[in-house]
């Protein structure tokens, strides 16, 4: 026994050393850095530029000598004229508002039953199950829905034969589609971030919660949900990023009652052929989405430090 | 009400607030995998249109959807496309993970999270200013475009896959072989890249899932007539809504099935739920 604590203080000690000589030494393996870094750069940070720069130019500034600089693109947002912009800004937010709150409701329980599951094949088979559908494209899913939620879909068909209901009930072509579809396809990502944060809470102290006279629930309601509070964060704010940028799903299953800010912005690109007015919308959404990326980062790095620090 | 509850469930040996939260999540999971299975359902039945229940088994649809030119020209692209997409992102984004992990880099969580940024931008953003860039550019749509712009938001998979196996792996194994007099390029060929190949390998396989399901990012850089197989299932949707359109989601599912049992045998899942 402390055999084994002397060599482990030595081994930690000659790690350290070991660790101070890497970090003074300059690696040659920092130049594998360079393709990525090229990569990001090109197709990256220089197109979102380009995307920045050209929602402030009357037409293209390449072909079209007469382009001048304007921010007539951005007025046109927020005078909106014909009232559809902000309706479009307002129902992306708000689908994905709801689409969050609805995956929380879902992935959580999920998250929980997998954190602590004592079954190592249980954990395989759910995890397998949560990822299974993660890999299977937005379309696809999106289909599925569809057969599920139309007039003459499985739901519809069910009740109409149980007698429930005389007509098909409006289930798909409005907002009640696009957001169960939009929930079925980002629930993993939910799961996966709140398995991670709900696992590495101590499940000692909800016991210690549960001895001392606590009901499960309260020993729930007041130990671990508080503890998971950052992942519920986290989770949360990656889903509102993907679903706020959704388009496949809102275009196929909204119908003509949804019109979100990706919608618009592949109308401008593939209709009315606007790439300026299409910039300036791509700003507006990418400003939306980079505060919640900022907020997103601050929770993952507060996490890292309290694992660390235990 | 919580007091009830418990003692509801302290007397009866049956535990019912167990069985809730049993029956509650296996109704979540069946949310998340019906949806799969009617798919299947759909695309075996031989009716014109979408209709249930199902009235008979046969493949007409998958006939369809391979006998049909745009569908297989949809598919062969696609194929290629994540093809090069596997190569080239396990390639620059493993370099780019043993650069972050092992390089003594400065500002190292910065750069994680630059290279991890494509996943959380709305891609049909990075579809749209590249569409813009290329554009300004002159240069059409070309095929390498589209490759390349997949490579990007698939390097964040391989990074995610093959950092979380260098973090697990012991550092002091490379120091060892070092000590032992190995140059550093023969300790990287001979101890940290076969160590890190399943990472890298899995990330791959993620990769290429990424870029054959892709959808925003190559919305705007495909061209009529060659676009790769979502765009084309995407279009034909918003008119058709029949069995071949089942029956080319069943192919996918397939693939990302056996893709996801090649995964589990060659690292286990668990990395991936470090997000």
């Amino acid at each position: 026994m402390s055999f084994g604590v002397d060599r482990s203080i030595a081994l930690r000690h000659d790690a350290r050393r070991m660790a101070a000589a890497v970090r003074s030494r300059p690696s040659p393996i920092a130049w594998l850095i360079a393709p990525a870094l090229l990569l990001f750069v090109l197709f990256f940070v220089l197109p979102f530029g380009v995307m920045t720069a050209m929602s402030f130019f009357s037409s293209n500034p390449v072909s079209n000598p007469n382009a001048v600089l304007t921010t007539r693109h951005y007025e046109r947002f927020i005078v909106d004229s014909a009232g559809i912009f902000h309706d479009a800004l307002w129902s992306t937010l708000r689908i994905g508002f709801i689409t969050t709150i609805i995956s929380l409701l879902i992935g959580y329980p999920l998250a929980h039953w997998m954190a602590r599951m004592q079954s190592r094949l249980g954990h395989a088979l759910v995890l397998m199950a949560v990822i299974a559908p993660m890999l299977t494209g937005i379309v696809v899913r999106t289909f599925a829905w569809m057969t599920i939620l139309q007039d003459k879909g499985v739901i519809n068909t069910l009740l109409i034969s149980w007698g429930v209901t005389a007509k098909p009930l409006p289930l798909m072509y409005n907002e009640f589609g696009t957001i169960v579809a939009l929930v079925h396809i980002y629930v993993p990502f939910m799961v996966l971030t709140l398995t991670g944060v709900i696992g590495r809470i101590d499940e000692r102290l909800e016991q210690a919660a549960r001895s001392l006279g606590a009901g499960r629930l309260r020993a729930f309601a007041e130990v671990t949900l508080p503890l998971s509070l950052p992942g519920i964060l986290a989770g949360s704010l990656l889903v509102f990023a993907l679903s706020i940028s959704a388009y496949v799903t809102p275009s196929l299953m909204g119908g003509t009652d949804v019109l979100t800010l990706p919608m618009l912005i592949a109308q401008q690109v593939g209709t009315s052929f606007n790439p300026g007015f299409a910039g300036a919308l791509g700003v507006i959404l990418l400003l939306v989405s980079l505060a919640i990326v900022v907020a997103y980062n601050r929770i993952l790095a507060r996490l890292s430090g309290e694992r660390g620090m235990a | 009400m919580s007091t009830a509850l418990k003692a509801m469930t302290n007397k009866r040996p049956f535990d019912a607030g167990r069985a809730a939260y049993l029956a509650l999540n296996l109704s979540l999971l069946a949310f998340l995998l019906v949806p799969i299975a009617v798919v299947l359902i759909f695309a075996l039945n031989p009716t014109p249109y979408i209709s249930f229940p199902p009235v008979g088994v046969s493949l007409r649809w998958f006939e369809k959807f391979f006998a049909s030119s745009d569908f297989m020209n949809a598919l062969w692209l696609s194929l290629w496309v994540a093809g090069c997409v596997l190569v080239l992102s396990v390639t620059i984004g493993g370099a780019c993970a043993l650069a972050l992990a092992r390089g003594n880099l400065p500002g190292r969580a910065f750069l994680t999270a630059f290279f991890m940024s494509p996943l959380m931008l709305p891609a049909i953003l990075t579809g749209l200013a590249l569409f813009q860039s290329y554009l300004l550019a002159g240069i059409g749509r070309p095929t390498w475009g589209l490759i390349l712009a997949h490579t990007l938001v698939a390097v964040p998979y391989v990074l995610r896959t093959t950092l979380a196996v260098l973090h697990n792996f012991d550092h002091r194994i490379e120091e060892a072989a070092a000590v032992l007099g190995a140059s550093p390029i023969r300790v990287f060929f001979e101890i940290t890249l076969p160590l890190i190949r399943p990472g890298v390998f899995a990330g791959g396989v993620f990769a290429f899932i990424v870029s054959f399901d892709q959808f925003p990012v190559s919305l705007f850089l495909v061209v009529p007539k060659g676009e790769t197989l979502p765009v084309v299932l995407f279009n034909y949707m918003k008119f058709d809504l029949d069995g071949a359109i089942a029956a080319a989601s069943m192919v996918s599912i397939l693939l990302a099935l056996s893709v996801v049992l090649v995964l589990e045998r060659l690292i286990g899942l668990k990395a991936y739920v470090k997000l």
